[in-house]
């Protein structure tokens, strides 16, 4: 009997709010590995927890406080990620949204809640405006960084060989595909070269031949595509079937995943991704997380899993995250920091090179710091290219155009205050 | 025992035409009105307000007026996503213009612009029927879904095409947008369902409904009584259209904060209409009884295995849901084919029979 009334009570807690948890650093994760973008998401999601995994396992935890990297499923469906999102506020001391659409749901409520959102390489790019974003970062690049980079990739680093040329921009219709659009129109003004919007319906993403037959009736010069899950499989093979040149054909590093391009193999040879994070099966903190995380069984990933660039990825946004911590920690001189705590960490960040060889992520990402008014760091990422087996570096470090991008950052940024108003800015920073 | 109906005599048309005849029925719903208006407000927390108590509401709002068209007039629909955006974008679009327009005016009034939107495709029901309307419906969905994808204007220009709510206060108090509170959201969405629900019920049970349950179950027969068909089936879709408009506004406003297009998609129809059909069609309570167990349950069972403590994956548990979800659904249907709410009415009347087996 009173094992039930323990289990009731317990039931109460749960259903009705999350109970406080002591000693630990909870940073839950809005997983998705179930539903249609699942085979993206896997890797991500291991990559990320393998890291936590191993950090408790060496060291026990961040400061000395093990980590509770609770993954919450949402299936990438908003709804689900809004329920996560209320069941895990409570005690989590950060929130990683990971779909552009829960972002946008979660974003508002943030300077109500306080709690910080990491969004590393998604959502918003005005976001990277940490006096109107207070609570918001996602480092180490945004979107229009990534847009800036892929244009100089195609142009050689000089825009103005653009003139004259035509570039379709083949996204997901969703707020995700979008988001590029503003800096790409800015640019094709400036520089003289003509943009083809072409969106992928969420329902067409499978079958892309539409599309496609667009891009062959319109012959762009170059090809840059914003997809993400079943989209990049569909558009790789659209392009090997219609024999669109590879070499003109470029993605965001959402873009850049090693299975779709396995599909085609050979035929895909040339295709080329902007990416943030590098795969280094060679890092020391490849071979500490093979140690301690994939040797005792831990891991869910397979074997092959571990080089490919999405668990880099997961690596390196992991250790972002737990850089943020031990900054966070530092700062307020406690090892069981808060949410707002956090905040300070993620808005310190300072990678330098010795710093992320510290770490051991050795040739893994790139060097960027963040601050108070910066919440994304623009870093910069390099080309990767598949070669018919694996995605390889294919250009040096790239860094966007951030004299292009300021003025316009700042006026999505202002935009969506006056909509949201009243909105708190921080007028304080300066740097 | 408890339902005992002996003693409660009728000496007046009126009373015997009460919306609720027998005095168990109202002080049942007497309780749970309490509940949801005095006690579970006071007590819920926050998780129990976004993930639970809300959504049921709208959903359940959303699928009575689903079901006045699919259940009481027989007009098989498979646009109510769509119609629940029309009513979503008119709200945003008239709190964006004009910003000191009172919430309640705009979720109310946003119901007329889909209505209006509802007759124009509900037109094509004066000639076809069945599967073929479901088709003409289905049209409705993906042409409204790309108008709302391609007509810039009605997002305002914002560059990720999505619609977010800006915070919207009637008398100092925050009831939309992210500064407001979910116990205001609450009473929000509350105030509009019950004003709502009692509209629909009253509406069934009266004339007009009368008229729509004559043209669903045989329409040449209705004509052939005097029933003005063109009449009974536009109303049909007016009225469910309003309700689905509004419980589309109150869907973003009240809950979501924000929307993207395909949030209106294909999906969110079928969601409705099986919470239509599994609570019941042509019946109001159905809705509710279906709205629990599509839209809670599954939030409930979430938080199952964290309760005993077992140390599953939050993905194992995803799918395990899904599967049990699944499997009551069927079980329900085979019990009772015409839903949870005849399910309701059966043992309700053994109640009232009780302890005789008849």
């Amino acid at each position: 009997m009173k094992q039930l009334t323990r289990l009731a009570l317990a039931g109460a807690v749960a259903a009705f709010g999350t109970g406080a948890v002591a000693q630990e650093l909870f940073t839950p994760n809005l997983s998705y590995r179930t539903g249609p973008f699942a085979a993206t998401g896997i890797p991500l999601m291991n990559g990320q927890k393998d890291y936590m995994d191993m950090l408790n396992a060496r060291d026990g935890g961040i400061g000395g406080i093990p980590i509770n990297f609770e993954e919450c499923e949402t299936g990438y469906s908003t709804e689900k990620g809004v329920e996560c999102y209320e069941r895990t506020k409570g005690a989590a001391i950060v929130t990683q949204p990971w779909s552009t659409g829960i972002t946008l749901q979660v974003l508002p409520k943030t300077n109500v809640d306080q709690i910080p959102i990491l969004a590393p390489g998604y959502g918003f790019s005005p976001m990277s405006d940490g006096k109107t974003f207070q609570w918001a970062f996602n480092p180490p690049a945004s979107y229009w960084d990534g847009a800036s980079m892929l244009l100089q990739a195609i142009s050689d680093g000089d825009l103005s060989n653009l003139e004259g040329k035509k570039i379709a921009h083949l996204h997901l219709d969703h707020p995700y595909g979008k988001e590029p659009l503003p800096l790409f129109e800015a640019m094709a003004e400036k520089h003289g070269f003509e943009l083809l919007p072409i969106p992928v319906g969420l329902s067409e993403m499978q079958n892309q031949s539409a599309q496609w037959l667009q891009i062959r009736r319109e012959r762009p010069d170059f090809v840059i595509m914003w997809g993400w899950g079943a989209m990049n499989a569909g558009a790789i093979t659209e392009a090997v079937k219609t024999r669109y040149p590879m070499d003109q054909f470029v993605g965001v590093w959402w873009s850049g995943h090693s299975d779709d391009l396995q599909l085609v193999g050979e035929d895909g040879a040339g295709y080329r991704a902007i990416s943030w994070s590098l795969p280094n099966p060679d890092a020391p903190v490849m071979a500490a997380i093979r140690e301690h995380v994939v040797d005792t069984g831990k891991t869910l990933a397979s074997a092959e899993e571990l080089d490919e660039v999405f668990y880099g990825r997961g690596v390196v946004i992991s250790a972002i995250l737990a850089e943020g911590i031990r900054v966070a920690q530092e700062m307020h001189g406690t090892a069981e920091i808060s949410a707002p705590q956090l905040r300070d960490g993620l808005a310190n960040l300072d990678f330098t090179q010795a710093r992320i060889d510290e770490l051991g992520l050795t040739g893994m990402m790139a060097p960027f710091s963040t601050s108070c008014s910066d919440h994304t760091g623009h870093s910069g990422g390099w080309m990767i290219e598949w070669d018919g087996a694996k995605f390889v570096q294919a250009s040096d470090l790239l860094t966007a155009d951030r004299a292009a991008i300021d003025p316009l950052e700042a006026e999505k940024a202002a935009e969506y205050a006056a909509a949201n108003a009243p909105w708190p800015v921080n007028e304080d920073c300066d740097s | 025992m408890l339902y005992r109906t002996s003693g409660q005599f009728k000496t007046t048309y009126r009373s015997d035409q009460a919306l609720f005849p027998i005095r168990q029925d109202a002080i049942l719903l007497g309780l749970i009105l309490i509940f949801a208006w005095a006690i579970l407000p006071f007590t819920a927390s926050e998780f129990a307000f976004q993930t639970l108590l809300i959504p049921v509401l709208i959903y359940a709002l959303a699928a009575t007026g689903l079901n006045i068209l699919t259940g009481y007039a027989g007009q098989l629909s498979l646009g109510t996503g769509a119609f629940m955006g029309v009513g979503a974008y008119a709200c945003y679009k008239m709190i964006t213009i004009f910003p000191e327009m009172n919430l309640l005016v705009a979720v109310l009034a946003s119901g007329l612009f889909s209505a209006a939107v509802g007759v124009m495709f509900g037109l094509p029901s004066l000639r076809i029927k069945g599967f073929y309307l479901a088709i003409a419906t289905l049209a409705a969905q993906f042409f409204l879904i790309w108008l709302f994808e391609k007509w810039a204007w009605l997002y305002n220009y914002n560059a990720s095409g999505a619609i977010q709510v800006p915070n919207v206060e009637i008398f100092g108090v925050h009831f939309a947008g992210p500064l407001a509170t979910s116990q205001a959201q609450y009473y929000f969405v509350l105030v509009v369902v019950t004003l709502l629900t009692l509209v629909a019920i009253n509406l069934t049970r009266g004339n007009l409904g009368r008229s729509w349950k004559a043209v669903r179950d045989m329409d040449i027969a209705a004509e052939l009584i005097g029933i003005n068909l063109l009449k009974a089936k536009l109303t049909a879709f007016a009225v469910s259209s309003y309700i689905v408009g509004v419980a589309g506004a109150l869907f973003v406003f009240s809950w979501r904060g924000a929307a993207e297009p395909n949030l209106f998609d294909i999906e969110l129809s079928f969601r409705v209409l099986f919470i239509a059909i599994i609570g019941g069609l042509g019946s109001i309570l159905g809705n509710w009884l279906g709205a629990i167990l599509i839209v809670a349950l599954p939030v409930v069972l979430n938080t199952v295995p964290e309760v005993f403590g077992l140390d599953i994956k939050s993905a194992t548990v995803e799918h395990i849901n899904v599967m049990i979800v699944g499997a009551l659904i069927v079980f329900f249907l085979i019990v009772e084919p015409h839903g949870l709410a005849r399910l309701w009415a059966l043992i309700r009347e053994k109640l009232i029979h009780w302890p005789f087996p008849y």
